[in-house]
């Protein structure tokens, strides 16, 4: 039993990081407002260069074979720096195409000619013969396929094949939105829920970014508490400011904890792997939540700029937690479940 | 990472639950303070029996020797049986115990430890006193040396089970200089000595075991003396953290069995509508969802907060993150099971009774965010500590 990073998992994780600060920073969400796509070809052509794009997926394709708990505390570097573009699309896509048997697929995604935008289905429905319905698109700019996830399994659909895209006024400037309608759009490859619960993944890699923002969140305050100085001291002094940090600490480490737990009991097939993910999404989310808020309440007058970062965690923390499962609903998929092993 | 546990450890699980299954006590536990002392030291003496106290202490103290990871199981499955807690062993096995075997010489450990795992004795702590809460260093009860005896007056507050206790982990006031962290000794006090009144404090939760404790020249062998006389701070900032670090996993991982519990009551107990089951209440499933999510967090946190110990040996500040998330969420479970029962929440039922009371166990929450250093104090050791923030 062991629930820390390993050295190896360290250095990976350091890499990412610095990959992240280095060549995606923060600013770039600001300076790419108006351009087409939230993340520039070459850079996102050098992150599939680093094996960021295949961490989990087999070395027949391209990857590096590792295991969902280096891949989520990957993700959480990606929440951290809040990566625009289209990661978690991309290796969830590989994943699909991997075990619907399209290793070719797989292969051009993991080393990034292939990206896959995540589409979430508004009204309709997604089976083995394809889609049909409203979705909204994140990330589409640049993009073959979608991945649309539903009820019975997950199906990778051609871009192209949603027809028109009407581009939406997004609440984050780090990921680009649009509607399409789709008549009957057909499935490229289809992966059932019951040969691989590929929500379950997403939900886990989700959680892992909203970790991230959560420690940068809890980071950033902390940081201004340090430094803001009024009535002569600085603010971080005054239990108002360091109890608000404190508790975005601790709903930070649990957050990782948690969804480290969920990571490593989905991949070794745990009889309670749902209730483990399930509850990584809820603390997650919450940790991310309260913490982004608190962050922008702390930095004041200052935080409620567009040219302060504070509010770009706040707004993918809240694309995350609609992402996937709705939070009422993973509140009563919890309940439903027995209790945890 | 990974979540397993070796074929030893699986092994060691199925052998603790076996022996549990068959000699767990099955009457209730006695209220009053006799009979209350009787059961917890009969419980801990027949685990002594067992082989199974002092899980992973030293060998050589009369402990098993194992890791927290076994100790850890051991807790698990304690849960599981539904039992409260170590409760009048809590000071020795979780508080006493860790500081002698860090601190104490040779001949402390060698005398005390054992009597511990044997259930012999009962210890309380005497830290807290009228003056001197959150403050600790504050305290001011007085010392003084004559002879090779420490002579001590004063008084000391929220001591549990002082009634029915043999030994004391005491902090007095030796020396008073400018600094307060200088000058205070811990010393294990004979609570059987001349000069000792102890008065007992009625709770919220109406439990016999909280006191306060007045001194009046109680005399002390100065050989009762842990880590040197004036040098007592250093001693109990090593018993806080142990506190703080494992001495709660027994309650994190209980708290876990406890919503399982609250749970299974909403799905049997009528809600707020009088008519359908709680559960079917959409506010109070949301909450009861949301616990089991935060308990399932703080059991991740307690296993990588075990890990952590395997890598360091000592407890750092992280071990204030848990307790403070502990204290959180179980005041939120006492409080959701009120809304659960609904009407039934006019009736008090003690936490002892069988099956438990949902009733005393709320009273009993708040106890959580105050004893062990108070939720404020833990946000001021993270925010200081983890988080660096300025004093």
């Amino acid at each position: 039993m062991d629930l820390l990073p390993s050295r190896d998992q360290l250095e990976l994780t350091a890499a990412a990081a610095e990959f992240f600060s280095e060549q995606v920073p923060i600013a770039g969400i600001r300076a790419r407002r108006d351009e087409p796509a939230s993340l520039d070809t070459k850079t996102w052509l050098a992150g599939a260069e680093l094996g960021l794009l295949g961490l989990s997926a087999p070395e027949e394709v391209g990857g590096s074979g590792l295991g969902l708990d280096d891949e989520a505390l990957v993700f959480r570097e990606i929440g951290r720096a809040l990566a625009p573009g289209p990661f978690l699309g991309t290796v969830l896509g590989a994943r699909l195409a991997v075990l619907a048997g399209r290793p070719d697929l797989a292969a051009s995604m993991v080393d990034g000619r292939t990206a896959v935008a995540l589409a979430e289905l508004r009204d309709g429905s997604v089976g083995p013969e394809g889609l049909g319905g409203r979705l909204d698109v994140l990330d589409p700019e640049g993009s073959t396929y979608v991945l649309v996830l539903g009820e019975d399994g997950a199906a990778l659909v051609e871009t192209a094949a949603l027809g028109d895209l009407e581009p939406l006024a997004g609440i984050d400037p780090g990921t680009r939105l649009a509607s399409a309608t789709v008549g009957a759009a057909s499935a490229a490859c289809w992966l059932p829920a019951d040969q691989e619960p590929l929500r379950l993944r997403a939900l886990v890699l989700a959680s892992a970014m909203l970790v991230g923002i959560a420690e940068a969140v809890r980071d950033q305050a902390s940081d201004h508490a340090k430094n803001r100085v009024q009535f002569g001291r600085p603010i971080g002094v005054n239990q108002a400011i360091k109890h608000r940090c404190a508790d975005m600490a601790v709903a930070a480490e649990a957050a990782l904890s948690q969804t480290m737990f969920g990571a490593v009991a989905l991949q070794s097939g745990r009889a309670d792997r749902e209730f483990q993910v399930l509850a990584a999404r809820i603390v997650s989310s919450r940790a991310a939540l309260d913490g982004a808020s608190a962050n922008i309440q702390i930095h004041g007058g200052m935080g409620y700029t567009y040219e302060h970062d504070a509010h770009l965690y706040l707004k993918r923390a809240q694309v995350l937690d609609h992402l996937f499962l709705q939070r009422t609903d993973a509140l009563g998929g919890l309940l439903a479940q027995a209790a945890a092993q | 990472m990974d979540l397993d546990f070796s074929p030893e450890q699986v092994q060691f699980r199925e052998e603790v639950r076996t022996w549990l299954t068959e000699h767990v006590p099955r009457e209730q536990r006695p209220e009053e303070p006799a009979g209350m002392r009787e059961f917890d030291l009969g419980w801990q003496r027949t685990q002594w029996e067992g082989g199974w106290a002092g899980i992973a202490w030293p060998e050589q103290y009369g402990g098993r020797g194992l890791t927290l990871v076994q100790q850890l199981i051991w807790y698990e499955e304690y849960a599981r049986t539904g039992l409260p807690g170590i409760d009048a062993n809590f000071v020795g096995l979780s508080h006493a115990g860790p500081t002698l075997m860090t601190r104490a010489t040779e001949e402390q450990k060698a005398f005390h430890l054992p009597r511990i795992l044997r259930g012999d004795v009962v210890w309380c702590q005497g830290f807290s006193e009228p003056g001197a809460g959150s403050d600790l260093a504050a305290l001011s009860t007085r010392a003084v040396i004559d002879g090779d005896e420490l002579v001590v007056t004063g008084q000391k507050i929220w001591t549990s089970f002082a009634n029915i206790a043999d030994h004391q982990e005491l902090l007095v006031r030796t020396t008073r200089g400018d600094s307060k962290h200088h000058g205070i000794t811990w010393v294990i006090c004979d609570m059987n000595s001349p000069g000792i009144d102890v008065r007992p404090i009625e709770t919220i939760e109406g439990g016999a075991e909280f006191c306060e404790v007045f001194y009046d020249e109680v005399r002390i062998p100065l050989e009762n003396v842990v880590g040197g006389v004036d040098d007592g701070w250093r001693v109990a900032m090593s018993t806080l953290s142990f506190e703080r670090g494992t001495a709660f996993t027994a309650n994190q991982v209980r708290l876990a069995d406890t919503v399982e519990k609250l749970i299974d009551t909403a799905r049997e107990h009528p809600g707020p509508d009088g008519r359908r089951p709680a559960i079917e209440d959409d506010e109070i499933a949301r909450r009861l969802a949301t616990a089991r999510a935060e308990v399932a967090a703080l059991r991740a946190m307690t296993y990588a907060g075990v890990c952590r110990n395997l890598r360091t040996d000592t407890p750092g500040p992280e071990g204030s993150m848990l307790k403070l998330y502990y204290a959180e969420v179980a005041k939120e479970v006492g409080r959701l099971a009120m809304d659960v029962i609904g009407p039934d929440a006019l009736r008090l039922v003690s936490r002892w009774a069988p099956g438990g009371g949902w009733t005393g166990n709320y009273f009993y929450s708040f106890s959580q965010s105050i004893g062990g250093g108070t939720s404020e104090i833990q946000r001021n050791i993270i925010g200081d500590r983890v988080l660096g923030l300025p004093r």
